[in-house]
């Protein structure tokens, strides 16, 4: 199991989120929830638009183009027109840093 | 007096010029831009935008399609905002939005009106040109006297005769459908403004075709199986569920279709079959979604899907195809009557 480290915990900071590109992964949103790091693929499974965009409020995201809501702890798409979950996944903070599992 | 108004995208060196009388996403449309879009009415939000410079008038501020955050933070949609100043916009675009008969204004006589059920009828008018879109488009119709103009899909094919068919339903206390149903009058002319939508027949792609409609949303999804005719690659025969409340909203949709020539699996289902006027409804009751797995003699990923109606019923339909039976979304195409 390879961990990829993906950002600082202090790039993020509570109740915010952030875009990041790593080589050889979709675009990755990390998002601080009261300071519990959660990282799923940004780009919205229905449209093409980055949940990094888009509002966070207790617990969920709330894509900027349809708003279509997503969990952002299970990526389950909780509002029409999304209907596929967004890919969540699993994170390790590590010294400061966000890591995640990569399988392939 | 219209003014012309030039409206740059923000971000590259695409431009178009609006008239003072048109929104910015019809604007855009005319000119062969592919601004994005679903419903052209103010509630999908799929055409919202940041006005970056310039002035605009909103025409609907109450629209559905924005959230009240959304407007606090200057987002507008672009179906609802006319120009009043040249403008730089931040917009959504894509290949899939540009229109291959590019949207005009026209004047529209109508020709015939004809009763399907007890609140639905074939409404058709006659242009002074060719009717030109592609099957499961739509256009907006506006009444004299009626500052908002509405979308009703066409149900019939483009032709030479400049004929335009819709099959629209009588909705309670609704401005636009009463003012057609009562008061227009054979003869009479109104606005008609179109083509518009994306969720048109697809000839190219041969899978065989799902259509799944309910209430108003018959016009579309008869339109695409007209169409099916003229698209010779496509495999199979088109399948049509199509859901009512009682047994007396189902039009008699295999003697619409037998005129045409186009041959399809016709599969009613009603909700509440208690409505029934006469005799008892023997065919299917429930929601047309639940049918579609029992219907369908292959397993669901092998069509393509055209569903037109009420937005519940778009939703439940859509959920049942990809939550469920894992059929691709780029599979399925929709419009929600909003
Ligand atoms: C893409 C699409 C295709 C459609 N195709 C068909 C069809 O083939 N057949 C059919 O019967 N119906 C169709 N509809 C529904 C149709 O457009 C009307 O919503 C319906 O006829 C009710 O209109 P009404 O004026 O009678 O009712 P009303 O209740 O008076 O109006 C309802 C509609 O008007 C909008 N509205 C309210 N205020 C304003 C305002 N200030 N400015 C602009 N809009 C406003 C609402 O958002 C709502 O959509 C379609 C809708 C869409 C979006
Ligand atoms: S296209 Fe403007 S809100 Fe739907």
């Amino acid at each position: 199991m390879d961990m990829v480290s993906v950002c600082k915990t202090d790039e993020v900071a509570p109740g915010t989120s952030l875009r990041v590109e790593i080589d050889g992964l979709p675009p990755l949103a990390v998002f601080n929830v009261d300071d519990e790091f959660f990282v799923i693929d940004d780009t919205c499974t229905h449209g093409d638009a980055s949940l990094c965009d888009g509002e966070i409020e207790d617990g969920q995201v709330e894509c900027p183009w349809h708003n279509a809501r997503f969990c952002i702890k299970t990526g389950k798409a909780l509002t029409f027109p999304a209907v596929v979950p967004q890919k969540t996944y699993v994170v390790r903070v590590l010294d400061g840093t966000v890591h995640i599992e990569k399988n392939d | 007096m219209t003014d012309r108004f030039h409206i740059k995208l923000a971000g590259g060196n695409v431009a178009f010029d609006c008239a003072s009388d048109d929104t910015l996403l019809r604007g855009g449309l005319r000119q062969g831009l592919g601004l994005a879009y679903e419903c052209n009415v103010g509630a999908c939000g799929s055409c919202k935008f940041d006005l970056v410079d310039g002035e605009v008038d909103d025409l609907f501020p109450a629209a559905p399609g924005l959230k009240p955050k959304e407007r606090e933070r200057g987002k507008r949609l672009a179906c609802q905002c006319v120009p009043r100043s040249d403008c730089t916009i931040k917009i959504r675009s894509g290949e899939e939005y540009v229109s291959d008969h590019v949207p005009r204004k026209m004047q529209a006589r109508l020709i015939a009106k004809r009763a399907l059920t007890h609140d639905i009828s074939e409404f058709s008018f006659a242009t002074g040109e060719a009717a030109q879109f592609l099957p499961g488009q739509y256009a907006l119709l506006r009444l004299e006297g009626i500052g908002q103009a509405r979308a009703y899909s066409m149900s019939n094919l483009a032709n030479a005769d400049g004929t335009w068919q819709f099959i629209i339903r009588k909705v309670p206390a609704g401005i636009v459908s009463n003012a057609l149903f009562d008061t227009l009058q054979v003869g009479s002319e109104l606005e008609l403004d179109g083509p518009y939508g994306i969720a048109y027949l697809r000839p190219q792609i041969p899978r065989p075709i799902v259509c799944i409609a309910g209430g108003s949303g018959l016009a579309p999804v008869l339109s695409i199986i007209r169409g099916t005719r003229d698209a010779g690659g496509l495999r199979g025969i088109p399948q049509l569920l199509y859901g009512g409340r009682g047994p007396g909203d189902i039009p008699d949709i295999a003697a619409m279709l037998s005129v045409s020539g186009v041959e399809a699996g016709i599969h009613p289902v009603v909700s509440m079959p208690e409505l029934a006027p006469v005799a008892a409804w023997s065919g299917d009751v429930g929601f047309v979604h639940e049918f579609v797995p029992k219907k369908l003699g292959q397993p669901l990923t092998a069509y393509e899907y055209y569903l037109a109606g009420p937005p519940p019923m778009i939703e439940a339909c859509v959920r049942m195809l990809v939550a469920e039976h894992n059929v691709p979304s780029t599979q399925i195409h929709f419009d929600r009557f909003f």
